[in-house]
């Protein structure tokens, strides 16, 4: 076996991780029912492509990639905030955070 | 294997695990508390790649913040086990499970090609290579110059969010009765 792959962390080897925690957040997008596990798959996505931003910058050697990791947090806390409040309004209503429940959310 | 080696091993395949947990778990408290672990593991790898201000703030950020949220809810609604954890929709989990699994491979495929190309410009720029003080005073002054707007915007963003979210909560359906 190469050795090689093993030994030499690369820039490669970061962005395999991150493609391998998006597809995981993006399964459990995909497959899950639960309101709350549905938005803590999409916190995963939104990780994944922070490590992306970080490795990138770190390898390119220019720190923007950081302040672009500062915006995507701020969006996903924003996010996590009123994808909470809907599932409180969901779970008031339904008694349960059942994905199904939002096609009643016409006005 | 080298010290810098088998830490990043140690990471990925810890950050993996929880990560698949995450969606395989049925009980959401268990999903949320090893997502919370996710999140501590990235926060290490972000060590290992000398981003040490962005490595706090993630740790405060998410697991901190985010994941007390999270709890704090799940812990409000009383949840049971899921019976029925994974969708039923028009295509079966199998179908969505392989679709994902294309998807990964055409993106590690992508990845694996296109960073031939890079690495040859690459190289470890001591930019980023000095010590955290340095990167974080950089990080100042880029934050509050060329991307200054956006760090504004961000501010309202918030803002709007907190009315927002209490106004969703508090309207009908929320956790009081008006």
């Amino acid at each position: 076996m190469n050795t090689d792959f093993i030994n030499n962390i690369g820039l490669t080897h970061y962005l395999v991780l991150a493609a391998l925690l998006f597809m995981m957040g993006m399964a459990g997008v995909l497959l899950r029912r639960n309101v709350i596990v549905l938005l803590m798959s999409v916190e995963l996505m939104l990780n994944s492509v922070n490590l992306t931003f970080i490795a990138f910058s770190k390898y390119l050697g220019i720190l923007d990639g950081h302040i672009m990791v500062f915006f995507v947090m701020t969006i996903a806390a924003a996010e996590a905030a009123v994808g909470l409040a809907l599932a409180v309004s969901i779970f008031k209503r339904f008694n349960e955070v059942n994905i199904r429940f939002f096609e009643h959310l016409k006005g | 294997m080298t010290a810098d080696a088998f830490l990043f091993w140690f990471l990925a395949i810890v950050t993996l695990v929880s990560g698949l947990s995450v969606i395989l778990l049925s009980n959401p408290i268990y999903s949320s508390l090893c997502l919370a672990m996710t999140m501590v593991g990235i926060s290490a790898l972000f060590v290992t790649l000398n981003a040490y201000f962005i490595a706090g703030v993630q740790l405060i950020v998410y697991a901190g913040a985010v994941m007390v949220l999270f709890v704090m809810v799940i812990m409000l609604f009383d949840l049971k086990k899921d019976l029925q954890a994974f969708t039923k929709g028009k295509f079966s989990g199998a179908v969505k499970i392989a679709s994902v699994g294309l998807l990964a491979g055409l993106v590690v495929g992508a990845i694996a090609m296109s960073v031939g190309l890079l690495t040859e410009k690459t190289t470890d720029n001591p930019v980023t290579a000095g010590t955290g003080m340095e990167t974080t005073k950089q990080l100042g002054q880029i934050l509050f110059s060329k991307y200054i707007f956006g760090f504004e915007a961000l501010g309202v963003l918030l803002l709007v969010i907190a009315v927002g979210a209490v106004a969703l909560a508090r309207s009908k359906g929320g956790t009081h009765e008006h």
